[in-house]
């Protein structure tokens, strides 16, 4: 996401490849809950390829659509999360977690990118 | 990450005793059936959280666990550090990373290790136990 953040074109699964040291199948295979998600856009045809389906999209939400939901600890099923109290450690954990990922945009990422680039950090 | 096993069933484990610390020491059978844990799960963290002066052992008939420090000087963020060796998100790069790992490794998860221990930071077991510390932090 954060390459494709960096191109202005379709980017093909080969050239995301080559950027991101990602084999191809796994690419594929990254891009179907993205796009599920309306984060990524696919076109067919010569000119086709990937491209970010958004501006400002978040960690959180590229995190949310590859992994689901962060949960520390599986608490969702868990009859006695009114009495624990460890379970408030996990929610403030879970809320720490979702709401710094929700505040760090890919765009954000891409520009720290292009800024280590300009210093010859690639 | 996910918090293993290890990690809160040592933290219940804290927690219970915190709450019964005016029992004396505690046998690990009675925070077993309290909690609704296995006994022999319990003394395998037991053990990891005495090393780490956590809790004290006490032999002997009528003997048990006690915390090791008072509750206001455990804090959780050591405590889970200890059980889960550690709680960071950031790996350390491999010797092949590319720039856009080394940006997102130091720019989102090595932030957000800084964000979560901020959050921990002087959150003790004593705050833990009172119960409604959590309401104003959410």
């Amino acid at each position: 996401m954060v390459y494709l953040a960096t191109c202005r074109e379709n980017c093909s699964i080969r050239s995301i490849s080559e950027a991101t040291g990602i084999s191809s199948g796994y690419l594929e295979q990254l891009m179907i809950p993205l796009r599920r998600a309306g984060l990524v856009q696919a076109e067919r045809g010569v000119q086709g390829g990937y491209r970010l389906a958004k501006a400002d999209i978040t960690c959180k939400e590229v995190l949310a659509a590859s992994e689901g939901d962060f949960e520390p600890a599986p608490c969702k099923n868990c009859t006695r999360t009114d009495a624990c109290k460890t379970h408030q450690i996990w929610s403030l954990l879970q809320s720490a977690v979702v709401d710094f990922s929700s505040q760090v945009t890919i765009q954000e990422l891409a520009s720290h990118l292009v800024e280590s680039e300009a210093g010859g950090g690639i | 990450m996910k918090i293993s096993t290890r990690g809160r069933y040592g933290l219940r484990l804290l927690v219970d005793i915190a709450e019964h610390a005016n029992e004396g020491p505690i046998a690990l059978t009675v925070v077993a059936k309290r909690q609704d844990l296995s006994e022999k799960y319990l003394q395998q963290v037991a053990l990891l959280l005495t090393r780490g002066g956590f809790l004290t052992s006490v032999k002997g008939s009528g003997g048990g666990y006690m915390l090791g420090l008072s509750s206001e000087e455990i804090m959780i963020y050591d405590v889970l550090d200890l059980l889960e060796g550690n709680i960071a998100f950031e790996e350390p790069p491999g010797s092949e990373e590319n720039a856009i790992e080394r940006v997102i490794r130091l720019h989102f998860y090595q932030k957000l290790d800084q964000e979560v221990k901020k959050v921990f930071e002087g959150l003790s077991l004593c705050e833990v136990t009172k119960a409604q510390w959590f309401t104003y932090v959410i």
